[in-house]
């Protein structure tokens, strides 16, 4: 060796490098220049441990502890030597294994060209040097100990941190997503937590693409249905581009989800089995936490829901209240639909209510509520977010509605019930609710059933769909049948048309729920309604029958009047008579005689009238022609009409119902009313006879109609035209319409007047149609075919 | 010469009747209701009767059924003062319902048919 002085520079260099803050290896690799340069080397390494390659020589010498010294006169046996350890046979060389203890830190090598010997001092100094470095590796190693145990408790304590900071779920999967990359210096995460309806893993959280992959899914299955935490590295590559750790989120032994964290964002991309043990304290540490919040989510959504449930209900017992305090038809049936689309109450964006008419088997439109327009249907929306009040308060200031075109339109709805594809048809009929989400086809616009192109699915005949299209994008709608107390009553139509909004089955029961109280109300309405029509009859009824009594009275006493003046005035009349014949042409008392006969003759007539009047004449009930009835009436006063100025107008239709009546009193009704619109007249204007056959109320009837021009009746008259002896003609006795009425009533028909004082007056007449002439009617366009 | 008898309870009834048909040629003799025409109906022996429904003591009705029971052919003409007893069955035994008029015009031709005068 060169300088004498090289064991002091040399431990002084080795002590320096000792204490310096550089990184291991460059202190190690400064350590092995120092030892080379002061032996003058030609070669120095330090071998770690995996790079010594087993069965070799020197796997034997780290096996056997013991430094071995190859030197000028000392023999080596090259037997165990493997082909990649001859590089290192120089002519002088020395191996010694570096051991900490009992494990070994590797194998420092010296090796020269020439043939040396070592000395006892250099011997004791290469010694010296390597427990030097292996002080150095084990101080390394203890650091980095240190320093991994720093990190995971500040990894640990973050996650508990971040855990404890928040309850929402969202916000915890992030943090838990973020904090693992964070620990384990990932690329990428991927957390999936298992819905408790569908048993699907799903994925909450994710950093990076990797859950996109298939094989993400399925490691993540296995590791949960196996609930076993799996580390994979695809083997073969020296550098593998693809590395995950993946671990199940345990909790008292049920399952809850998975981790999972890809490729070291490092120098080595590999995951090694620290980063795993650190991924199975953090799923360890976070499966309480996990578990809390999700039962946390689940309570406070169930909350939430309830809190919205007992909004409803209370809304919903808000208006029920409200149904009890009316019997008002019209009110219940707003009540019932505002409820329905109202925020408070049911939300749905419009209502339609229809009736079953029982007698003709269908569904009539009854009331709708709900904007015409989205633009409306905003506006609304906006102007209700601003009101105040509570909702009671609103309930008693429901205004009754105005003008809708919706409801107008709802309204002139008629649909059979026997079109048994339509849906509202199919709710009576079936008794349960539909509902129904139509999405738009690719074609544009809605897919649908119906020939007309109705979202209901109605055939042929039902107009409501074709009025609620609006070319919606998706269309529900649903419908629920309103029960009475004997059966299905009518049906409520809801839907969102404007916010589109799907309806749930919750929201279903909800509105049935509803329904059936509403059906209660609105069955009682409309028995309280009839209940008044009744008692309104009745009063009728009664007010007639007083009518009645008093004209039996009155007859009475006429009748008897009449016969105590008959016979006078028959022997005044007859005596008069007498006179007459015998008094000469040119004698005054001619005249005078001629007076009384004429006046006799008028109280007879008179008399003949009161006596007409007062007595039931049995009348004969036949089959009759009213168009012969007119015909025969106006035989009477055709003549003079034809001699002056009144013109004649008659509409007749050719097919006209038959009606059952006395020919003859018919004849006196009509041959009445002619003459007196024929004498109002004057002599000039336009008399007008209309027959016309008419539907009402599923009978059918016949009008006539018989008008003057003759300026009318004076309206201060006109509620006397109809009392005996009340007439404001000279001539008449005023027992002509009386006796109209009389007829037209007892043959169950009906007499309006519509008076048009100045110019006219219109008589109008109507008496059902016999059964015979009704039957004739619906059996006359089959004989056609 | 026919005769004639005019059943009536009104006086001037049976005077205008009695005078009207005596300047028609007939023979008149009177009665005041249905029993004294009965009582007279065997000594006068009329061809025809004129008989008023509505009377006291015995009714026109009730005479006619009588009269009936003996006189099946004699004409028999029943008055009153309206048509009221137009729907009484018995009516349909006389041979004519007049209603009683001042102008006794178709009274006097009714009664010249039934007696075959014209």
């Amino acid at each position: 060796m060169v300088n004498p002085l090289y064991p002091y520079d040399l431990l002084k260099s080795i002590v320096q490098l000792s204490t310096t803050p550089l990184p291991t290896h460059v202190r190690l690799d400064r350590m092995l220049q120092s030892i080379s340069a002061a032996f003058q080397l030609d070669r120095c390494l330090l071998l770690r441990p995996e790079k010594i390659i087993e069965d070799g020589f020197l796997s034997r010498l780290a096996s056997e502890k013991k430094p071995l010294w190859v030197e000028e006169g000392s023999s080596f046996r090259k037997e165990n030597v493997l082909p990649e350890e001859e590089g290192l046979l120089c002519p002088t060389f020395a191996c010694i294994p570096l051991y900490d203890g009992t494990s070994f830190q590797g194998m420092l090598y010296i090796g020269l060209s020439k043939p040396y010997h070592f000395s006892p001092q250099e011997v004791e100094l290469l010694l010296l040097m390597g427990e030097a470095m292996v002080g150095a590796i084990r101080n390394d190693h203890l650091h980095q100990k240190a320093e991994e145990t720093i990190s995971e408790l500040t990894a640990l304590y973050e996650m508990g941190k971040a855990v404890a900071s928040t309850l929402k779920l969202g916000n915890l999967f992030q943090l838990i997503v973020a904090t693992g990359l964070k620990i384990l210096k990932a690329k990428g995460g991927v957390l999936r937590v298992e819905d408790k309806k569908t048993r699907e893993l799903e994925v909450k959280w994710s950093v990076g693409d990797y859950h996109q992959s298939p094989l993400d899914e399925k490691i993540a299955k296995r590791v949960f249905y196996t609930q076993t935490p799996l580390s994979f590295n695809p083997p073969g590559e020296e550098n593998p581009s693809f590395s995950m750790l993946c671990a199940p989120f345990l909790s008292k032994g049920k399952i809850l989800g998975t981790l999972a964290f890809y490729d070291k964002d490092s120098d080595s991309s590999k995951f090694n089995e620290r980063d795993f043990q650190l991924l199975l304290i953090i799923t360890n540490q976070l499966s309480f936490a996990i578990e809390n919040a999700l039962t946390h989510y689940e309570i406070s959504n169930m909350a939430q829901e309830n809190e919205k449930r007992v909004a409803q209900l209370s809304s919903l017992w808000e208006f029920n209240k409200a149904l009890l305090t009316t019997v008002n038809f019209e009110r219940i049936l707003q009540l019932t639909l505002t409820a329905i689309t109202i925020g408070e109450g049911l939300k749905f964006n419009r209502a339609m209510l229809f009736l079953v008419n029982e007698k003709n088997r269908t569904l009539e439109g009854a009331m709708a509520v709900g904007p015409d327009s989205a633009e409306e249907a905003g506006r609304i929306w906006a102007a209700l977010s601003q009101r105040k009040g509570t909702l009671s308060d609103q309930i008693t200031q429901l205004n009754p509605q105005g003008y809708s075109a919706l409801n107008v339109i709802v309204k002139g709805i008629q649909i059979s019930l026997e079109q048994k594809q339509c849906i509202l048809s199919r709710t009576v009929l079936e008794g349960k609710p539909f509902n129904i989400q139509s999405s738009q086809s690719k074609e544009g616009g809605i897919r649908t059933q119906c020939e007309r192109g109705c979202h209901l699915s109605s055939e042929v005949g039902c107009y409501v769909g074709e009025h609620l299209s609006r070319d919606p994008k998706v269309y529900s709608f649903a419908t629920v049948p309103l029960m009475g107390k004997g059966g299905i009553i009518g049906v409520i139509l809801v839907d969102n048309l404007y916010n589109q909004n799907p309806i749930t089955e919750e929201d279903i029961h909800f509105l049935s729920m509803f329904s059936n109280q509403a059906g209660l109300a609105i069955e009682n309405a409309i028995l309280y309604r009839n209940l008044e029509e009744v008692h309104q009859e009745l009063k009728e009824t009664q007010n007639l029958l007083i009518q009645r009594e008093k004209m039996v009275a009155l007859g009475e006493l006429s009748n008897s009047i009449a016969h105590e003046i008959k016979n006078p005035l028959v022997s005044i009349g007859g005596f008069a008579r007498r006179l007459y014949r015998v008094i000469p042409d040119d004698a005054m008392e001619k005249r005078y005689t001629q007076t009384i006969m004429v006046e006799v003759a008028r109280l007879e007539k008179i008399l003949t009238d009161i006596f007409n009047y007062t007595h039931d004449e049995s009348i004969a009930f036949k089959e009759c022609d009213l168009r012969k009835i007119l015909e025969d009436s106006l035989s009477m006063t055709q003549s003079r009409i034809d001699a002056g100025g009144v013109k004649l107008v008659k509409e007749f239709p050719e097919e006209i119902p038959q009606i059952h009546g006395d020919y003859h009193q018919l004849r006196q009704v009509f041959s009445n009313l002619i003459n007196n619109a024929y004498q109002s007249m004057k002599g000039q204007g336009i008399l007008s006879l209309r027959l016309h056959s008419i539907a009402k109320n599923g009978a059918s009837y016949v009008r006539v109609e018989v008008e003057d021009t003759g300026g009318g009746i004076d309206p201060q008259n006109l509620h006397n035209i109809f009392n005996p002896f009340y007439t404001t003609k000279d001539s008449s006795l005023g027992l002509g319409l009386p006796i109209v009425h009389k007829i037209v009533t007892s043959h169950r028909g009906q007499i309006e007047v519509d008076n048009q004082p100045g110019t006219g007056v219109n008589f109008i007449i109507t008496l059902p149609a016999s059964e015979k002439g009704r039957e004739d009617r619906l059996k006359g366009p089959e004989a056609d075919q | 010469m026919k005769k004639i008898l005019v059943v009536d309870d009104e006086e001037s009834i049976r005077f205008l009747y009695k005078e009207e048909l005596e300047e028609e040629g007939y023979i008149v003799e009177c009665a005041k209701n249905g029993k004294e025409a009965l009582e007279k109906l065997a000594a006068f022996q009329p061809d025809l009767i004129s008989l008023d429904i509505k009377m006291p003591v015995m009714d026109g009705i009730e005479a006619l059924k009588r009269i009936r029971e003996k006189e099946r052919h004699l004409p028999i003409i029943l008055c009153s003062a309206y048509g009221e007893y137009k729907q009484d069955l018995t009516t349909w035994a006389s041979d004519a319902y007049v209603v009683k008029c001042a102008d006794l015009t178709n009274f006097k031709s009714i009664i010249r048919k039934l007696l075959r005068l014209s």
